[in-house]
């Protein structure tokens, strides 16, 4: 082998390719199992598939699907609620994320189990967490609106009327994911040099000016990953939100997971349903490499 | 005199600190204290006005829950499954972050993200094809057609979180195994991988939770034979009534192994995630 390797050309041959044999197995695999599905996919979004008709045939009718959804008010709807809603929970989770690092940035004697508490919510079955928070926000009956009602506060229809249920499910979407945020920018605060921030103080620098100046963008690639992950998983949002509200009251909290579920679960409309899932995978691809970009900028 | 303040302030910041840890720490874990509470209560004290919180316990939810279904067989289904999409996912991962963490060529950073790309797909695109796929090939409702679906995001977490920890694993140690008389390949399975056995632990276990946890595909693919226990724990709401004694009840004993891990690795899983692009 050793002699093998030493003669020149395979030499090479094997250098230039050695990092194939190391990343090409999870690739094909991969590979072969998506190929299918997403062939299949994208072959159904540019056909008429239908419950009613499809034993007759399933003609093939170009871009039709994909045109449909861009004059179906309830398509436009459903992205412009997946954004609101990425953009708000995201936003917040980062804001509470980055105070809570801080927090926990500090001497804090039980850490360790601290930690692990916080990270309770982000880790529990999605099934559970959307159920728990079903019966918590419960108009007559949830613990939420009773403990409101003994600080003097009229209950909240949290589920069922169409001005709050966004801001319930981006609650709950808060409740159970900004911990992680947290925890990925305290790994990378932690991770710091101590050298900067010495000098920024003997400068007489606030903490302020110093979390600013120096904290943000020293953390910036933490952030961009962070972020990166929060993005994809907001964005394909399902579990939760069918638990909580299936997209309802009225539509508002309908994503376009949920609006592709019903196309392709409910009306079995497969064709329709295909386009509108590429068309979101499109947005966060676009979306997703442009903070890719960011990431790689850094290094 | 002026330093005695700046004492006084700084116990007094710490303070504040604890109060806020404690509350977040109390807003993290309140309702799933509720739930389990909820799971040990007669079913009619479910939804007492005001809420009961003392009250004798009583198992009617778990002896329901385990008597009316096949808890069992679909408790080993969910680890059958998690366990082997865990197992390949972190094998094909681990070499190929090795290979990410090692080498450099063009197209570096770009093959990298991509690995994300089937992580990014929405579960619910690409489920429809993978039915008509399985039925096709007679393996709706069998467990290898879960572990397949699973492999979609198990590979993609596992290259990302392990190229991180092969990027703490110093270079150094494996060229001196080579002067040594290493292959590359004996140098990572003699040097690198038995220091990467941490983060591999961490890398199994959030994998093992996403499959565990894992919902859409498990409703959709999976009829009486291979279900996973997220889909029993729905399968207690009914047309008829909602069940809640018996959802907090399964709810809970899905959460066991997950509480587990969480104290057993949270200082690992996290940072497994923040390093996977940092060091790039």
């Amino acid at each position: 082998m050793t002699q093998l390797i030493h003669s020149k050309p395979l030499h090479r041959f094997y250098r230039r390719f050695e990092p194939a044999f190391y990343i090409a197995p999870a690739f094909i695999v991969l590979a072969i199992v998506l190929l299918y599905p997403l062939g299949y996919s994208l072959w159904l979004s540019v056909h008429q598939w239908m419950l009613r008709s499809f034993r007759q045939g399933v003609p093939f009718i170009g871009f039709k699907n994909y045109i449909d959804l861009f004059s179906n008010p309830d398509f436009l709807n459903s992205i412009k609620i997946t954004f609101t809603f990425v953009i708000i929970a995201v936003s917040i989770e980062f804001i509470l994320g980055m105070l809570l690092a801080l927090l926990l940035n500090q001497e804090v004697r039980g850490k360790g189990l601290f930690r692990a508490m916080i990270l309770l919510p982000m880790m529990c079955t999605n099934v559970v967490i959307g159920l728990m928070w079903r019966l918590l926000l419960n108009y007559q009956y949830g613990l939420v609106n009773y403990y409101l009602g003994r600080l003097d506060i009229l209950p909240v229809e949290w589920l069922s009327s169409p001005k709050v249920a966004m801001a319930s499910v981006i609650i709950v979407d808060v409740w159970n994911t900004t911990s992680f945020v947290a925890l990925m920018l305290l790994a990378g605060l932690q991770s710091l040099p101590d050298e900067p921030f010495e000098a920024a103080r003997i400068d007489g620098a606030s903490g302020l000016q110093s979390f600013y100046y120096l904290t943000l963008p020293l953390l910036r690639p933490v952030i961009l990953v962070a972020l990166l992950w929060r993005f994809i998983d907001t964005f394909r949002i399902f579990d939760v939100i069918y638990l909580l509200t299936s997209g309802g009251p009225a539509r508002v909290t309908e994503t376009v997971s949920i609006y592709v579920y019903r196309y392709g679960f409910q009306s079995f409309n497969l064709g329709l349903a295909a386009a509108a899932s590429f068309i979101m995978l499109l947005i966060m691809l676009i979306i997703a490499g442009l903070i890719a970009r960011a990431i790689q900028k850094q290094e | 005199m002026k330093l005695e303040k700046y004492f006084t302030v700084k116990k007094l910041s710490l303070l504040v600190v604890y109060i806020l840890v404690i509350l977040t720490v109390m807003l993290s874990i309140a309702p799933i204290i509720y739930l389990v509470l909820t799971s040990f209560k007669e079913p009619e004290l479910t939804f007492a006005i005001p809420p009961v919180w003392t009250f004798k316990p009583t198992l009617q939810n778990y002896n329901e829950v385990l008597g009316s279904t096949n808890f069992g067989k679909y408790f080993l289904n969910s680890i059958v499954v998690a366990l082997t999409a865990t197992g390949i996912a972190l094998m094909l991962g681990t070499f190929a972050a090795y290979g990410f963490s090692r080498f450099r060529f063009r197209g570096h950073f770009w093959l990298k993200m991509s690995s994300l790309v089937p992580q990014m797909l929405p579960p619910i695109a690409i489920v429809v094809p993978l039915y008509v796929l399985f039925s096709r090939l007679d393996w709706i409702d069998t467990r290898q057609s879960l572990v397949i679906s699973y492999l979609t995001f198990t590979i993609p977490l596992s290259i990302w979180m392990m190229t991180g920890f092969f990027d703490d694993v110093p270079i150094e140690l494996e060229e001196a195994a080579v002067i040594d008389g290493c292959s590359r390949f004996g140098a990572l399975m003699r040097v690198s991988l038995p220091l990467a056995v941490p983060g591999m632990a961490a890398t199994a276990i959030l994998a093992f939770l996403y499959c565990w946890n894992e919902f859409l595909y498990a409703v959709i693919l999976t009829g009486r034979d291979a279900r996973t226990l997220p889909v029993i724990i729905t399968s207690f709401m009914t047309n008829k009534a909602v069940l809640w004694g018996r959802i907090a009840a399964s709810g809970s004993l899905v959460l066991i192994p997950v509480l587990i891990f969480a104290l057993l690795a949270q200082r690992y899983l996290v940072r497994g995630l923040a390093r996977g692009a940092v060091k790039g």
